[in-house]
C-alpha cells in the first residue's frame, strides 16, 4: 500500500518535472543552446501568478491564460535581440549570456518583491483525496493534468502542423532545413518563445504546490538538467522517461536517507549519468537498437 | 614591441613593491587596507579560475566548492589546535585532491555539459557540508575568536595574488599554456596532435583549485566564520565566474581588473540597496557577452589597435 502511494505521488511529480523540462529540451533541440536562465523564468512565472492574484484578484488557475502568451512574446523578443547574436558562436558564450539573464531576472525580483517567501493558498491547494492509506492532494492532480495537457498539445503541434514540422526539422539538421527553404531565423524565435512560454506555465503551476522566493527554481533547474540529460538533450520522449526515472528515484531514495538530502539525489544521478552515458540514456537506447 | 615586453614585468614589480609597502606606510588606513585585502584575495581567486576557465576554456560554475574545502580545512584544524598558517598547505592540497576526484570524471564531458556538471558538483558539495554536522557544524558553521593581525592578512593575500598572477604569466609562455590553448580551441584536434587533453585539463584544474583552496584558508582567517551559505553559497560561485569575465577571460591581467571592478561595485551598491550589486553584475555579464567577449582588457586592446591604425594611416598620408 505504501509503495503504491509512493508510486502515485512519484508519477504526479514526474508530470510536473516533464512540463518544466520540456522547455529546456525544446530550446536545446532547435537552437542548440542550454537555457541557463531556466530558473529565472520559472520564478517569474510563479511571481506573475502570485502578483495577479494578490493585486487584481485573478484566480491563480486562470493565470496561465495570460502568462503563456506574454511569456511567448517575451521569448521571441529575447531571441530577436540577444540569442540570435550568439546562436552560431561557441556554446559557452550563450551559456554565459543566459547565466547573466538569470542573474538579472533573479535580482529584479529581489528588488520588486523582496526576498520574503510567498505562497498561494486557494481552496484547491488544501483539498486532498483520501482512500485508505492513499492520500493525494488535489492540487498535484490538477498540476499533473494541466502539465500533461500542455505537453500533449505541444506534441500535436510539433507533429501535425507545418510550423511544428519545421521546428523538428531544424532540430534534426539545421543546414538541410535551410536548403529546403525553411526560414530558420523565424523558427528559432518561435521555438525559443514556446520554450519560455512552457517555463512560464510550469512556474505558474509550481506556485500552486510550493512556496517561493526570488531564488526559486535553482534546484528545480538542476533537476531539469538531470532529466534532459537522462533522456538525451534532444529527445522529446526522453524527457518523459527522464522525468519518471528521476521522480521514482527521489521518491524511493528518500526512504533510505534523510529528507534534507533528497535534492542530492538529482545531482548524483546527473553526475553519474553524465559520466556513464554522455549521450543520455536515450542516446544509449538509440545506439543499441541501431536506429 | 620589445620595449613593451621589458616594461610590463618592470611595472608589475614596481606595483608589487608599492603594494607591499602600503601597510608599513599607512598603518592606520584600516578601511583602505581592508578593500585592498579583498581585491587581492578575490584577484587571486579570479586568476585561479581563469587558469581552467580562461586558458583551458572549461567554464566552471562550481569553484565555490574548492573555496569551501580550503576554508573548512583551515577552520577545522585551527579549532583543533593547529596554527592557522600550518593549515594553508593542507587547505590547498585538499582542494586540489578534491578537484581531481570530481574533475577526472567530469572531464569526460565537453563544453556546456561540463559546465552543467560543475553546477551539480557545487550544489552537492554544499549539501554535504550542510548535512555533515559533526565535522562542519551544519548550517550554523564554524567560528573562531581571533585571527592574525590585518596587516599580516593583507600581506598573505597579496602574496597569494602575486603568486597566482605569476603563475598565469608563466602559463601563457609555457608549453603547458600552449597545450591549454590548443584544448580551448579544439579539444579533438589537440588530442589527435598528441596533447594528453585529460591530463592537462586535470593539471590546470588542480592548480586552479589549490590556489582557490589557499584563498579559502585566508578567507577563514579573515572572517573567522565559515558556513555552507557563505563559502558554498551561490553568490560566491557567481563572483568567481564574473570577475574574470568582466576583466577579460583568458588574459593574464583581466582577472585582476575584474576583481577591482567587482570589489568596487559590491562595496558601492550592496550597502545602498541589497541585490543591486548582483543585478549590476548580471547586466555587465550580458553586455560583455554581447558586445565585448574579451571583457575590459579586450575593449582596451581594440581601442589601442584602432588608434594604432589611425596613427599609421595619418603617418602614411603625411609621408606620401
Amino acid at each position: 500500500m505504501d509503495t503504491l502511494s509512493t508510486l502515485i505521488s512519484a508519477m504526479l511529480v514526474a508530470g510536473l518535472y516533464a512540463t518544466m523540462s520540456y522547455g529546456l529540451a525544446l530550446i536545446y533541440g532547435v537552437l542548440k543552446i542550454v537555457n541557463l536562465a531556466n530558473a529565472g523564468f520559472l520564478m517569474i512565472g510563479a511571481y506573475a501568478t502570485w502578483w495577479m492574484w494578490t493585486a487584481f484578484g485573478l484566480d491563480p488557475l486562470l493565470a496561465p491564460l495570460i502568462i503563456i502568451p506574454v511569456f511567448f512574446l517575451i521569448g521571441i523578443a529575447m531571441e530577436r535581440t540577444m540569442i540570435q547574436r550568439v546562436v552560431d558562436q561557441e556554446p559557452i558564450i550563450s551559456l554565459l549570456l543566459l547565466f547573466g539573464v538569470w542573474l538579472v531576472l533573479q535580482n529584479i525580483a529581489y528588488l520588486l518583491f523582496t526576498g520574503d517567501t510567498r505562497s498561494i493558498t486557494i481552496p484547491l491547494t488544501d483539498a486532498v483525496y483520501q482512500r485508505g492509506d492513499i492520500v493525494i492532494p488535489w492540487a498535484r492532480v490538477y498540476v499533473f493534468a494541466v502539465g500533461t495537457l500542455a505537453l500533449v498539445a505541444m506534441q500535436l503541434f510539433l507533429t501535425r502542423t507545418q510550423l511544428g514540422r519545421a521546428i523538428r526539422s531544424i532540430a534534426q539538421d539545421r543546414d538541410a532545413s535551410r536548403l529546403v527553404g525553411i526560414d530558420v531565423k523565424r523558427v528559432n524565435a518561435i521555438a525559443f518563445g514556446l520554450g519560455i512560454a512552457l517555463l512560464g506555465l510550469a512556474g505558474s503551476l509550481l506556485a500552486l504546490l510550493y512556496s517561493f522566493n526570488p531564488d526559486f527554481g535553482r534546484t528545480l533547474t538542476l533537476k531539469s538538467f538531470c532529466i534532459v540529460v537522462l533522456g538525451g538533450l534532444e529527445s522529446f520522449v526522453g524527457v518523459a522517461f527522464g522525468s519518471v526515472a528521476l521522480a521514482v528515484a527521489e521518491a524511493f531514495g528518500v526512504r533510505y536517507m534523510p529528507a534534507s538530502l533528497q535534492n542530492l539525489i538529482s545531482f548524483v544521478v546527473l553526475v553519474v549519468v553524465l559520466i556513464a552515458f554522455p549521450k543520455g540514456i536515450a542516446g544509449l537506447l538509440r545506439r543499441r537498437s541501431g536506429v | 614591441m620589445s620595449k613593451v615586453h621589458v616594461a610590463r614585468p618592470l611595472i608589475a614589480a614596481a606595483a608589487l613593491l608599492c603594494a607591499v609597502l602600503v601597510p608599513f606606510a599607512y598603518p592606520h588606513a584600516e578601511y583602505a587596507l581592508d578593500v585592498l585585502f579583498l581585491i587581492f584575495l578575490y584577484g587571486a581567486m579570479s586568476a585561479a579560475w581563469n587558469i581552467i576557465g580562461g586558458f583551458a576554456g572549461q567554464i566552471s560554475f562550481g569553484h565555490a566548492a574548492f573555496l569551501g574545502v580550503g576554508a573548512y580545512a583551515t577552520m577545522i584544524l585551527w579549532s583543533g589546535g593547529w596554527s592557522p598558517w600550518a593549515t594553508v598547505p593542507i587547505a590547498g592540497g585538499l582542494a586540489a585532491i578534491y578537484s581531481i576526484v570530481v574533475g577526472v570524471p567530469s572531464f569526460r564531458l565537453r563544453g556546456p555539459y561540463f559546465s552543467i556538471a560543475t553546477i551539480g558538483i557545487g550544489e552537492a558539495t554544499r549539501l554535504v557540508a550542510l548535512n555533515w554536522s559533526k565535522l562542519t557544524g551544519g548550517a550554523s558553521g564554524l567560528t573562531m575568536a581571533a585571527g592574525p593581525p590585518p596587516q599580516v592578512q593583507y600581506l598573505s593575500a597579496l602574496a597569494l595574488c602575486a603568486a597566482a598572477f605569476g603563475i598565469s604569466w608563466w602559463i601563457v609562455r609555457s608549453r603547458f599554456g600552449f597545450a591549454l590553448a590548443a584544448i580551448k580551441q579544439d579539444t579533438d584536434a589537440a588530442q589527435t596532435l598528441g596533447v594528453d587533453t585529460t591530463l592537462f585539463k586535470t593539471l590546470a584544474l588542480a592548480l586552479s583549485a589549490a590556489l582557490v583552496g589557499i584563498a579559502g584558508s585566508i578567507y577563514a582567517m579573515h572572517y573567522l566564520y565559515v558556513s555552507p551559505d557563505s563559502v558554498f553559497g551561490f553568490s560566491t560561485a557567481i563572483a568567481l565566474v564574473i570577475m574574470p569575465i568582466i576583466g577579460g577571460v583568458g588574459t593574464v591581467w583581466g582577472p585582476l581588473i575584474g576583481a577591482i571592478v567587482y570589489t568596487f561595485i559590491r562595496e558601492q551598491f550592496a550597502v545602498k540597496l541589497a541585490n543591486a550589486d548582483l543585478l549590476a553584475f548580471g547586466l555587465l555579464l550580458v553586455a560583455i557577452v554581447l558586445f565585448e567577449p574579451k571583457g575590459i582588457v579586450g575593449a582596451w586592446e581594440s581601442i589601442v589597435a584602432r588608434r594604432g591604425i589611425r596613427k599609421r594611416a595619418a603617418g602614411a598620408t603625411a609621408g606620401g
